[in-house]
């Protein structure tokens, strides 16, 4: 088929598509009432509702945050164990509200009229952040079982210290550093690692990866 | 968020919708198959232009500013349902259409055999053929796609020749 005709084809395509009314554009988008409709579809926007959802994640991180540095303080390492357990989850937050900015700048910087490469590399690069750059939260996991410890816990009952806070402990560390690990794209071909990662968002992530790997591609220049 | 519209920005927006709505119509059934869903892309997608419309750069042809807007916006929508969108049989893409009697000729068998080989192509591809195929210039598609211009007469080529191709063994059959 000829250029020429390629282009009647899509030329006869767009007539049709306009004497069907696919769309019934003319009943609202040309209506200007349509506007108010439309403004309050701004709630819909997925980027807004990211927006909202940072926002509130760093709100709440701050007074999460806040609390744990206030434990910290007022113990004053009167227990070595609580003292390091929540001063090294109060770290990992405060970690995760900068990423959480992060994100916040990255949201602010997508312009959908931008180039279409450019656009859509900024929100692949967000949708596999998102995930990516919390993976090392992942590593808290076993400090949420150590705050309680004691010395005095140790000494007068060591039965149930070394067989079961101290095991749930090792399990939990087990466990986080597996998950942090095995929690990338270079795994996802092992079957036990993909269904353990489906539901998580993480394949979405592999996706945007995925497609960031096609736009860079997609940019070069091929003779 | 975009500064206050004044009456005269709607009307002006509203007229240069209407006089290009043919470029969502477009995008909308390439991305979006699925007529349920085809409106709320569409809405988005206006949306999306009239939220950018307060500080739409005047440097820019209003078309090329629309597509990169109509084309980031049913991208990124294709992606979140590709799920769905890239199972759909392109018998199912345009029932509208194929309601009226002259259906079955060569036309209508050619508009959905293009409409079904650009719904096999990879999100960019499909963008940069609609593009072409709109005949826009080289030098317009590599600013609405952000790649240089030999890489858009590259490309279009190759789209070309395998659309030709697919269209030359349809009609050997």
């Amino acid at each position: 088929m000829e250029d020429i005709t390629l282009k009647d084809t899509w030329k006869e395509y767009g007539n049709k598509i306009e004497e069907s009314r696919v769309l019934n554009m003319q009943s609202w988008a040309l209506n200007l009432q349509c506007f108010e409709m439309i403004q309050s579809q701004k709630a819909k926007s997925k980027l807004k509702t990211l927006t909202v959802a940072k926002i509130a994640g760093i709100i709440t991180g701050v007074l999460w945050v806040w609390f744990l540095g206030t434990l910290v303080y007022y113990n004053n390492f009167k227990n070595l164990f609580f003292s390091i357990s929540v001063g090294v989850i109060f770290l990992f937050n405060i970690v995760a509200i900068i990423n959480y900015i992060r994100h916040l700048v990255m949201i602010t910087n997508i312009n959908y009229s931008e180039t279409v490469t450019d656009t859509q590399q900024k929100l692949s690069e967000l949708q596999s952040s998102i995930i990516s750059d919390n993976r090392f939260l992942l590593l808290q996991f076993p400090f949420y079982t150590t705050w309680f410890y004691s010395m005095q816990w140790i000494t007068s009952s060591p039965l149930s210290f070394w067989f079961i806070a101290f095991p749930i402990t090792l399990l939990f560390t087990f466990f986080g550093i597996w998950l942090y690990i095995n929690y990338s794209k270079k795994n996802l071909h092992k079957p036990w690692v993909r269904s353990l990662m489906e539901g998580s968002g993480f394949n979405s992530v592999t996706k945007a990866m995925d497609f960031l790997d096609e736009i860079t591609v997609y940019k070069k220049e091929k003779a | 968020m975009s500064p206050m519209h004044t009456n005269a920005d709607k009307e002006t927006f509203l007229n240069l919708l209407k006089e290009n709505r043919g470029i969502i119509f477009k995008i909308c059934n390439s991305y979006c198959p699925d007529k349920n869903e085809r409106e709320d892309l569409a809405q988005e997608i206006i949306f999306q232009l009239w939220k950018s419309y307060a500080v739409f750069n005047s440097d820019y042809r209003f078309t090329t500013w629309m597509y990169r807007i109509a084309l980031n916006v049913a991208i990124t929508f294709y992606r979140k349902h590709s799920k769905t969108t890239r199972t759909i049989i392109f018998n199912e893409t345009i029932p509208e259409i194929e309601d009226r009697k002259d259906t079955q000729d060569e036309t209508s068998e050619n508009i959905n055999r293009l409409q079904q080989f650009i719904n096999e192509l990879k999100e960019l591809d499909k963008a940069l053929m609609i593009l072409y195929l709109e005949e826009k210039s080289h030098k317009e598609i590599a600013e609405i796609l952000g790649i240089t211009e030999t890489n858009v007469a590259t490309k279009v080529n190759r789209i070309k020749d395998k659309l030709k191709q697919k269209f030359s063994t349809v009609h050997n059959v």
